[in-house]
Protein backbone atom coordinates (compact mmCIF):
# COMPACT_ATOMS: atom_id res chain seq x y z
CA UNK A 1 0.00 0.00 0.00
CA UNK A 2 1.32 3.33 -1.19
CA UNK A 3 1.63 5.86 2.23
CA UNK A 4 0.32 9.20 0.97
CA UNK A 5 1.68 12.33 2.17
CA UNK A 6 -1.40 12.85 4.37
CA UNK A 7 -0.60 9.87 6.33
CA UNK A 8 3.04 10.85 6.49
CA UNK A 9 2.16 14.44 8.17
CA UNK A 10 -0.27 13.18 10.55
CA UNK A 11 2.00 9.97 11.68
CA UNK A 12 5.08 12.18 11.86
CA UNK A 13 4.66 13.58 15.50
CA UNK A 14 6.98 13.96 18.11
CA UNK A 15 6.90 14.67 21.86
CA UNK A 16 8.20 16.76 24.41
CA UNK A 17 7.73 16.13 27.67
CA UNK A 18 5.06 13.73 26.82
CA UNK A 19 2.80 15.95 24.95
CA UNK A 20 2.82 15.08 21.42
CA UNK A 21 2.71 17.60 18.31
CA UNK A 22 2.66 17.10 14.55
CA UNK A 23 3.71 21.04 13.36
CA UNK A 24 7.64 21.63 13.52
CA UNK A 25 7.27 25.09 13.51
CA UNK A 26 7.09 27.33 16.50
CA UNK A 27 6.01 30.56 15.66
CA UNK A 28 6.65 34.13 17.96
CA UNK A 29 4.06 36.32 18.85
CA UNK A 30 6.36 39.47 18.88
CA UNK A 31 6.77 42.52 16.27
CA UNK A 32 3.72 42.29 13.90
CA UNK A 33 2.27 44.99 12.77
CA UNK A 34 -1.18 44.31 14.06
CA UNK A 35 -2.40 41.16 16.62
CA UNK A 36 -4.85 40.92 13.67
CA UNK A 37 -2.19 40.11 11.33
CA UNK A 38 -0.61 37.83 13.96
CA UNK A 39 -3.46 35.66 15.00
CA UNK A 40 -3.87 35.22 10.82
CA UNK A 41 0.10 34.12 10.70
CA UNK A 42 0.06 31.84 13.16
CA UNK A 43 -3.08 29.65 11.41
CA UNK A 44 -1.46 30.06 8.01
CA UNK A 45 1.85 29.00 9.61
CA UNK A 46 0.19 25.59 10.70
CA UNK A 47 2.08 25.99 14.18
CA UNK A 48 0.61 24.41 17.20
CA UNK A 49 3.12 25.95 19.90
CA UNK A 50 2.99 29.99 20.26
CA UNK A 51 5.91 31.73 22.35
CA UNK A 52 5.12 34.41 24.67
CA UNK A 53 6.42 37.37 26.53
CA UNK A 54 5.38 39.07 30.14
CA UNK A 55 5.10 42.15 30.90
CA UNK A 56 4.28 44.80 33.29
CA UNK A 57 0.22 45.70 32.44
CA UNK A 58 0.11 49.31 30.49
CA UNK A 59 -1.95 51.42 33.26
CA UNK A 60 -2.68 53.49 30.91
CA UNK A 61 -4.69 51.43 28.65
CA UNK A 62 -7.29 49.95 30.84
CA UNK A 63 -9.69 48.15 28.99
CA UNK A 64 -7.94 47.31 25.83
CA UNK A 65 -7.54 43.99 24.71
CA UNK A 66 -4.88 41.82 25.20
CA UNK A 67 -2.74 39.25 23.23
CA UNK A 68 -4.98 36.28 24.59
CA UNK A 69 -7.87 37.55 23.18
CA UNK A 70 -6.17 37.12 19.75
CA UNK A 71 -4.69 33.61 20.46
CA UNK A 72 -6.82 30.83 22.09
CA UNK A 73 -5.06 28.74 24.64
CA UNK A 74 -7.04 25.73 23.74
CA UNK A 75 -5.67 25.82 20.46
CA UNK A 76 -2.01 26.79 20.97
CA UNK A 77 0.43 25.48 23.36
CA UNK A 78 2.12 28.71 24.96
CA UNK A 79 5.35 28.39 25.59
CA UNK A 80 5.97 31.75 27.54
CA UNK A 81 9.58 33.10 26.87
CA UNK A 82 12.26 34.76 29.85
CA UNK A 83 13.59 36.93 26.81
CA UNK A 84 15.03 39.90 28.52
CA UNK A 85 16.31 38.06 31.48
CA UNK A 86 19.88 38.47 32.61
CA UNK A 87 20.36 36.14 35.46
CA UNK A 88 19.32 32.77 36.72
CA UNK A 89 16.85 34.96 39.18
CA UNK A 90 15.59 37.14 37.27
CA UNK A 91 14.55 34.11 34.41
CA UNK A 92 13.01 32.20 37.41
CA UNK A 93 11.01 34.83 38.31
CA UNK A 94 9.16 34.61 34.94
CA UNK A 95 8.72 31.52 34.56
CA UNK A 96 7.32 31.44 37.78
CA UNK A 97 5.18 34.31 36.56
CA UNK A 98 4.29 32.42 33.56
CA UNK A 99 3.22 29.07 35.63
CA UNK A 100 0.85 31.33 37.98
CA UNK A 101 -1.08 32.77 35.05
CA UNK A 102 -2.42 28.57 34.79
CA UNK A 103 -2.58 28.60 31.30
CA UNK A 104 0.95 26.87 30.66
CA UNK A 105 3.87 24.97 32.21
CA UNK A 106 6.10 25.40 29.22
CA UNK A 107 8.77 27.79 29.50
CA UNK A 108 11.32 29.20 26.79
CA UNK A 109 14.32 29.40 28.68
CA UNK A 110 16.51 32.18 27.79
CA UNK A 111 19.05 33.86 29.84
CA UNK A 112 21.16 36.27 27.71
CA UNK A 113 24.75 37.98 28.37
CA UNK A 114 24.50 41.11 26.37
CA UNK A 115 22.18 43.27 24.61
CA UNK A 116 24.21 44.06 21.84
CA UNK A 117 24.64 39.79 20.40
CA UNK A 118 21.80 38.86 22.84
CA UNK A 119 24.02 35.20 23.21
CA UNK A 120 22.88 33.32 25.98
CA UNK A 121 25.01 33.03 29.16
CA UNK A 122 26.16 29.91 29.91
CA UNK A 123 26.99 29.59 33.14
CA UNK A 124 23.04 31.11 34.01
CA UNK A 125 21.13 29.29 31.35
CA UNK A 126 22.10 25.67 33.28
CA UNK A 127 21.68 27.44 36.67
CA UNK A 128 18.55 28.19 35.56
CA UNK A 129 17.46 25.17 33.79
CA UNK A 130 18.52 22.63 36.67
CA UNK A 131 16.12 24.65 39.37
CA UNK A 132 13.28 24.74 36.76
CA UNK A 133 13.13 20.93 35.44
CA UNK A 134 13.66 20.68 39.46
CA UNK A 135 10.61 22.53 39.52
CA UNK A 136 8.42 20.47 37.19
CA UNK A 137 8.41 22.78 34.28
CA UNK A 138 8.75 21.70 30.63
CA UNK A 139 12.18 23.31 29.74
CA UNK A 140 13.02 24.10 26.78
CA UNK A 141 16.46 26.17 26.57
CA UNK A 142 17.94 28.74 24.29
CA UNK A 143 21.55 28.19 23.87
CA UNK A 144 24.71 28.83 21.47
CA UNK A 145 25.30 26.22 19.20
CA UNK A 146 28.28 25.09 21.54
CA UNK A 147 28.19 21.27 21.12
CA UNK A 148 29.66 20.42 24.99
CA UNK A 149 27.02 23.11 26.52
CA UNK A 150 24.12 21.55 24.53
CA UNK A 151 25.35 17.94 26.29
CA UNK A 152 25.44 19.93 29.36
CA UNK A 153 21.75 21.45 29.36
CA UNK A 154 20.94 18.16 28.41
CA UNK A 155 22.17 16.33 31.84
CA UNK A 156 20.75 19.25 33.63
CA UNK A 157 17.75 17.96 32.64
CA UNK A 158 16.23 19.98 29.42
CA UNK A 159 13.13 18.44 28.11
CA UNK A 160 14.58 20.28 24.76
CA UNK A 161 17.73 22.06 24.06
CA UNK A 162 17.38 24.47 21.08
CA UNK A 163 20.68 26.25 19.47
CA UNK A 164 20.10 29.65 17.73
CA UNK A 165 21.27 28.92 13.95
CA UNK A 166 22.56 32.49 14.01
CA UNK A 167 22.29 35.60 16.37
CA UNK A 168 18.50 36.27 17.16
CA UNK A 169 16.11 38.21 14.54
CA UNK A 170 19.54 38.09 12.75
CA UNK A 171 18.10 36.39 9.77
CA UNK A 172 21.53 35.05 9.06
CA UNK A 173 20.09 31.27 8.76
CA UNK A 174 21.94 28.83 10.28
CA UNK A 175 25.58 29.54 10.39
CA UNK A 176 27.32 26.70 11.60
CA UNK A 177 25.49 23.55 9.87
CA UNK A 178 28.01 20.73 11.49
CA UNK A 179 27.65 22.09 14.78
CA UNK A 180 24.08 21.34 14.81
CA UNK A 181 25.08 18.42 13.44
CA UNK A 182 27.44 17.27 16.27
CA UNK A 183 24.22 18.13 18.62
CA UNK A 184 21.85 15.73 16.67
CA UNK A 185 24.90 13.63 17.32
CA UNK A 186 25.52 13.47 20.73
CA UNK A 187 21.53 14.04 22.26
CA UNK A 188 18.71 12.10 22.68
CA UNK A 189 16.20 14.83 24.02
CA UNK A 190 14.46 16.87 21.08
CA UNK A 191 16.72 19.54 19.15
CA UNK A 192 15.14 22.52 17.60
CA UNK A 193 16.56 25.47 15.69
CA UNK A 194 15.62 28.42 17.67
CA UNK A 195 16.54 31.90 16.59
CA UNK A 196 18.29 33.44 13.13
CA UNK A 197 15.85 32.08 10.65
CA UNK A 198 15.43 34.62 7.93
CA UNK A 199 13.60 32.89 4.77
CA UNK A 200 11.62 29.59 4.12
CA UNK A 201 15.01 27.52 2.48
CA UNK A 202 16.64 28.62 5.80
CA UNK A 203 13.84 26.56 7.72
CA UNK A 204 13.99 23.87 4.99
CA UNK A 205 17.85 23.41 5.37
CA UNK A 206 17.37 23.52 8.58
CA UNK A 207 14.90 20.41 8.91
CA UNK A 208 17.24 18.63 6.78
CA UNK A 209 19.98 18.25 9.13
CA UNK A 210 17.83 16.62 11.47
CA UNK A 211 16.59 18.59 13.93
CA UNK A 212 12.72 18.04 15.87
CA UNK A 213 11.27 21.86 14.75
CA UNK A 214 11.94 25.11 14.19
CA UNK A 215 11.39 28.26 16.08
CA UNK A 216 10.78 31.60 14.79
CA UNK A 217 9.46 35.29 14.75
CA UNK A 218 10.99 38.20 13.13
CA UNK A 219 11.74 36.17 9.61
CA UNK A 220 7.37 36.13 9.61
CA UNK A 221 6.97 39.39 11.33
CA UNK A 222 8.90 41.62 9.55
CA UNK A 223 8.57 39.95 6.11
CA UNK A 224 7.07 42.60 3.77
CA UNK A 225 3.85 40.24 3.40
CA UNK A 226 3.99 38.31 7.37
CA UNK A 227 0.99 36.08 6.02
CA UNK A 228 2.60 34.90 2.16
CA UNK A 229 5.87 33.82 4.60
CA UNK A 230 3.92 32.34 7.32
CA UNK A 231 2.68 30.13 4.16
CA UNK A 232 5.99 29.37 2.94
CA UNK A 233 7.65 29.03 6.82
CA UNK A 234 4.71 26.26 6.70
CA UNK A 235 5.69 24.78 3.51
CA UNK A 236 9.46 25.22 3.96
CA UNK A 237 9.10 22.96 7.04
CA UNK A 238 7.41 20.24 5.55
CA UNK A 239 9.54 20.51 2.72
CA UNK A 240 12.96 19.82 4.90
CA UNK A 241 11.29 17.43 6.96
CA UNK A 242 10.00 15.15 4.11
CA UNK A 243 13.45 15.93 2.87
CA UNK A 244 15.33 14.38 5.87
CA UNK A 245 12.74 11.49 5.97
CA UNK A 246 13.48 10.47 2.85
CA UNK A 247 17.22 11.09 2.46
CA UNK A 248 18.95 13.04 0.28
CA UNK A 249 21.81 11.97 -2.45
CA UNK A 250 25.44 11.72 -2.02
CA UNK A 251 27.42 14.83 -3.15
CA UNK A 252 29.76 14.09 -5.94
CA UNK A 253 32.33 15.81 -7.65
CA UNK A 254 31.80 14.36 -10.86
CA UNK A 255 28.34 14.67 -13.11
CA UNK A 256 26.67 11.35 -13.49
CA UNK A 257 24.20 11.38 -16.65
CA UNK A 258 20.29 11.13 -15.52
CA UNK A 259 19.59 9.77 -19.07
CA UNK A 260 21.35 6.15 -20.48
CA UNK A 261 23.99 7.60 -22.89
CA UNK A 262 24.05 3.76 -24.57
CA UNK A 263 22.48 2.46 -27.14
CA UNK A 264 21.26 5.09 -29.51
CA UNK B 1 -1.97 55.87 51.43
CA UNK B 2 0.23 55.07 48.74
CA UNK B 3 1.00 51.90 47.10
CA UNK B 4 3.98 51.19 43.80
CA UNK B 5 2.09 49.97 41.22
CA UNK B 6 4.51 48.46 38.00
CA UNK B 7 6.25 51.19 39.44
CA UNK B 8 4.08 54.24 39.64
CA UNK B 9 3.43 56.20 43.25
CA UNK B 10 -0.72 55.70 43.48
CA UNK B 11 -2.84 56.65 46.30
CA UNK B 12 -5.70 54.60 47.45
CA UNK B 13 -8.25 54.61 50.12
CA UNK B 14 -6.75 52.70 53.66
CA UNK B 15 -8.61 49.50 53.44
CA UNK B 16 -8.13 48.03 50.15
CA UNK B 17 -7.98 44.42 48.72
CA UNK B 18 -5.67 43.25 46.10
CA UNK B 19 -8.83 42.45 43.96
CA UNK B 20 -10.40 45.63 44.49
CA UNK B 21 -7.13 47.55 43.69
CA UNK B 22 -7.22 45.06 40.32
CA UNK B 23 -11.02 46.01 39.56
CA UNK B 24 -10.21 50.03 40.40
CA UNK B 25 -7.39 49.99 38.28
CA UNK B 26 -9.74 48.72 34.89
CA UNK B 27 -7.56 45.63 34.73
CA UNK B 28 -8.73 42.96 33.37
CA UNK B 29 -8.15 40.29 36.48
CA UNK B 30 -8.59 36.82 34.70
CA UNK B 31 -5.90 38.03 32.19
CA UNK B 32 -3.10 39.47 34.93
CA UNK B 33 -0.51 37.88 37.06
CA UNK B 34 0.02 39.67 40.54
CA UNK B 35 2.64 39.64 42.78
CA UNK B 36 3.02 42.03 46.24
CA UNK B 37 6.19 42.48 47.28
CA UNK B 38 7.77 40.07 45.14
CA UNK B 39 5.51 37.40 45.99
CA UNK B 40 2.69 35.99 43.56
CA UNK B 41 -0.87 35.77 44.76
CA UNK B 42 -2.74 33.24 43.59
CA UNK B 43 -6.05 34.29 41.52
CA UNK B 44 -8.82 32.80 44.73
CA UNK B 45 -6.10 34.81 47.31
CA UNK B 46 -6.66 38.31 46.07
CA UNK B 47 -9.97 38.82 47.51
CA UNK B 48 -8.83 38.04 51.04
CA UNK B 49 -5.24 40.10 51.14
CA UNK B 50 -5.51 43.42 52.33
CA UNK B 51 -2.56 45.71 50.87
CA UNK B 52 -0.70 48.18 53.18
CA UNK B 53 1.48 51.27 53.00
CA UNK B 54 4.27 51.22 50.77
CA UNK B 55 3.47 47.72 49.10
CA UNK B 56 4.82 47.22 45.74
CA UNK B 57 2.48 45.36 43.48
CA UNK B 58 3.07 44.22 39.85
CA UNK B 59 0.39 43.34 37.47
CA UNK B 60 1.79 41.40 34.54
CA UNK B 61 0.34 39.92 31.24
CA UNK B 62 1.21 38.24 28.55
CA UNK B 63 2.65 40.23 25.41
CA UNK B 64 3.55 39.26 22.09
CA UNK B 65 7.15 37.50 22.29
CA UNK B 66 9.17 35.44 20.38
Amino acid sequence: MTTTLEQIRTQDTYQINGKTFTSRLLVGTGKYPTNELMGECLEASGTEIVTVALRRVALDKKGEKTLLDFIDPKKYTLLPNTAGCYSAEEAIRVAHLARATGISDFVKLEVLYDEKTLLPDPIATLEATTILVKEGFTVMTYTSDDPVMAQKLEQAGAHAVMPAGSPIGSGQGVLNPNNIRIILEKLKCPVLIDAGVGSASDVAMAMELGVVAVLLNTAIAHAKDPLKMAYAMKNGCEAGRLSYLAGRIPKKLYAQASTPLKDF
Amino acid sequence: MNIVVNGENKDFPEKITLEELIQQLGVRKETVVAEVNRQIIQLDKRAGLNLAHGDQVELIQFVGGG
